[in-house]
């Protein structure tokens, strides 16, 4: 690939309106995108992202832009997965409030991004991770909605893998 | 709103944080389309944490009995479904009529019986039976499967025991010297001797329907292709493959210059082991011998056999690894320092123990150990593994669990005697054959969930 077709810039409009101007190689992080992109061929067209509002786009150019070189995940890694695998860079990044995190998430599914979507869902897999339940309601602010015999008959049914 | 916030004092600040911090806070499973929200559980892998998340809200409990986030579970904890391996629970009395629960699979149901049973082997479980022998006897072989329990002794005896509680069931008498090589498949048995007999069983009715001559030397190593032939291995350096419906004689497989001390079989193929200090490859059908294995500078004690390779263990300290097809060696396993007695081949792992108290784990595509684990003070006597364990037994008289991934030693299974004889395990069940006391100690113990 040549240096300026590398230079080449995409333009991706947010839900609001705002215009944004990516790199190609960063926008086809994206598999929505880069098949868009594919079918559309040269076009100095700006892609309308209706489902993204502008400080969540920025966030997520800020990750195409800082992965636009990793390699192509493979199905196999897919097994090994555990949420405990979240570089430094990546653990920053998604140190953000609840609804942010929310929207990256939709966000990341939207755009076809697989390596975002699984680092927004381990974190949120981490806030679950080793607590009571009485946490679990307190990190997201969950009502507790079982009456005293339903709550009593699931703490029997998961009696099996406490304390082991 | 600045303003306003500026202008208030520390308590009504924190009133307000805590008024605003809880709407900040996203239910996250719930309001994300329902795939979003598997996927995230997709990302625990601890059984605990989902149960204890399903005690969050109506709505997190019904997400977390969706099937897909317990299947994924099974797969991250290679607890494969083996329907023939796992039989069903007997539907307790307390529970919800048999129908509804026999009929349908459920891996939250699958995952939870093969989490107790994995904990139970680490560090629970029972023991379901333990048979303390009146006579003196040192036990040969031992075969554990589909419904027995068969135990060989050196003082004639075959006994037999049920698999699923343990209990006694008949002794098999009349051999005239020590039994040292026993295999059953269904009713059928076959056990060999001192005695130079082979004879044919039907555990059923304990009837000794055949007995076989012609070997001049005990007999010291005996497969069963399937219920119609079987190979027996002598001191007298042959084997011979019986037809044992009928009781004759098919092939005298000579060759071996000293004795076979052990086989196996694979489809058509035996292989065997002997004192000679070659292995020889063996077509069933014709007799015909088709490769000498030779190498070992001692003699060959074990053998494995998985159709294409074949592990020998020798006293010369070393396991080779030969292709079946062409007869070559492949590989010389070096690292034990004295008599590698015990061989298990599973796809590419192989598994040695050894006189020298080691038990190594190789890895065969590269030929190469992988795990070191000096596991007794004395010779490894027998050992069984899994993917998930391996189980050793010692003249030190213990027995022990490790865990085949890391080498690492989990427990001891049973208090120890003064050696191990015999042990075999399957998934939930695992039976120890040892002298403690000075006397001869079958015991069984159960790993399986209780239900209460």
């Amino acid at each position: 690939m040549s240096t300026s077709n590398e230079q080449k810039k995409v333009k991706l409009t947010s839900s609001e309106g705002t215009e944004f101007q990516v790199e190609r190689s960063v926008a086809e992080r994206s598999v929505l995108l880069k098949n868009m992109l594919e079918d559309v061929g040269e076009n100095d067209m700006a892609i309308p992202l209706p489902n993204v509002n502008g400080p969540i786009l920025t966030k997520v150019i800020d990750y195409c832009t800082h992965h636009r070189n990793d390699p192509v995940q493979t199905h196999d890694d897919d097994l090994k997965k555990t949420s405990e695998d979240i570089d430094d860079w990546d653990a920053e990044f998604c140190k953000v409030d609840q609804g942010t995190l929310f929207e990256l998430i939709l966000a990341a599914n939207y755009l076809d991004i697989k390596p975002l979507l699984d680092l927004t869902c381990k974190t949120v897999a981490n806030m679950i991770k080793n607590k009571s339940p009485d946490e679990i309601r307190a990190t997201f602010n969950i009502q507790n909605d079982f009456s005293p015999e339903e709550e009593e008959q699931v703490r029997k049914e998961n009696e099996w893998c406490e304390e082991r | 709103l600045a303003e306003l916030l500026n202008s208030c004092n520390t308590e009504q600040l924190v009133f307000v944080s805590n008024y605003i911090s809880p709407r900040l806070k996203r239910d996250f499973l719930k309001d994300l389309p329902i795939e979003l929200s598997l996927h995230i559980l997709s990302f625990i892998n601890d059984p605990k944490t989902l149960s204890r998340a399903s005690s969050v809200s109506k709505f997190w409990r019904s997400l977390l009995n969706d099937e897909f986030t317990w299947k994924n579970l099974c797969v991250r904890h290679h607890f494969r479904r083996r329907s023939s391996a796992v039989p069903e629970l007997p539907p307790s009395p307390t529970s919800e009529s048999p129908s509804s629960r026999s009929n349908k699979f459920s891996y939250k149901d699958h995952f939870r019986r093969r989490y107790i049973v994995e904990s139970n082997w680490k560090h629970g479980g029972r023991t379901l039976v333990t048979h303390i022998s009146p006579d003196i006897g040192v036990v040969t072989s031992l075969q554990m499967c589909q419904s027995y329990i068969v135990v060989g002794m050196d003082n004639k005896k075959i006994h037999i025991f049920d698999v699923s509680d343990g209990k006694y069931i008949k002794t098999l008498s009349g051999h005239e010297g020590g039994v040292w090589a026993l295999q059953y498949i269904d009713e059928v048995l076959v056990s060999g001797g001192c005695d130079r007999e082979v004879r044919v069983w039907d555990i059923d009715t304990s009837k000794c329907k055949h007995i076989l001559h012609g070997h001049t030397s005990t007999v010291r190593s005996l497969k069963m292709k399937d219920k119609t032939i079987a190979v027996s291995g002598s001191r007298d350096a042959t084997l011979r493959v019986w037809n044992i419906e009928e009781g004759r004689l098919l092939h005298l497989l000579a060759g071996h210059q000293a004795s076979v001390r052990c086989m196996e079989i694979f489809g058509d193929i035996v292989v065997s082991g002997s004192y000679d200090c070659s292995a020889r490859v063996w077509d069933i059908v014709t007799g015909e011998c088709l490769h000498v294995l030779q190498g070992h500078y001692s003699q060959i004690y074990s053998i494995a056999f998985d159709g294409e390779k074949i592990v020998t263990g020798s006293l010369d300290s070393t396991a080779r690894v030969w292709s079946r097809q062409t007869g070559f060696c492949l590989g010389v396993l070096q690292g034990h320092t004295s008599l590698v007695g015990q061989l298990q081949l599973h796809e590419s792992i192989l598994v040695t123990g050894g006189s020298d108290g080691a038990i190594r784990i190789w890895d065969l595509d590269t030929n190469r150990c992988v795990q070191h684990i000096a596991a007794h003070d004395n010779s490894v006597t027998c050992l069984q593994f899994d993917e998930k364990r391996i189980v050793s037994g010692g003249n030190d008289g213990h027995v022990k669990l490790w865990d085949i991934e890391t080498g690492d030693f989990i427990r001891e299974m049973t208090s120890a005697g003064n050696a191990v004889w015999r042990l075999a395990f399957q998934e939930t069940k695992a039976v120890v054959l040892l002298q403690r006391e000075g006397k001869t100690v079958m015991e069984v113990l159960d790993f399986d969930a209780q239900e209460s």
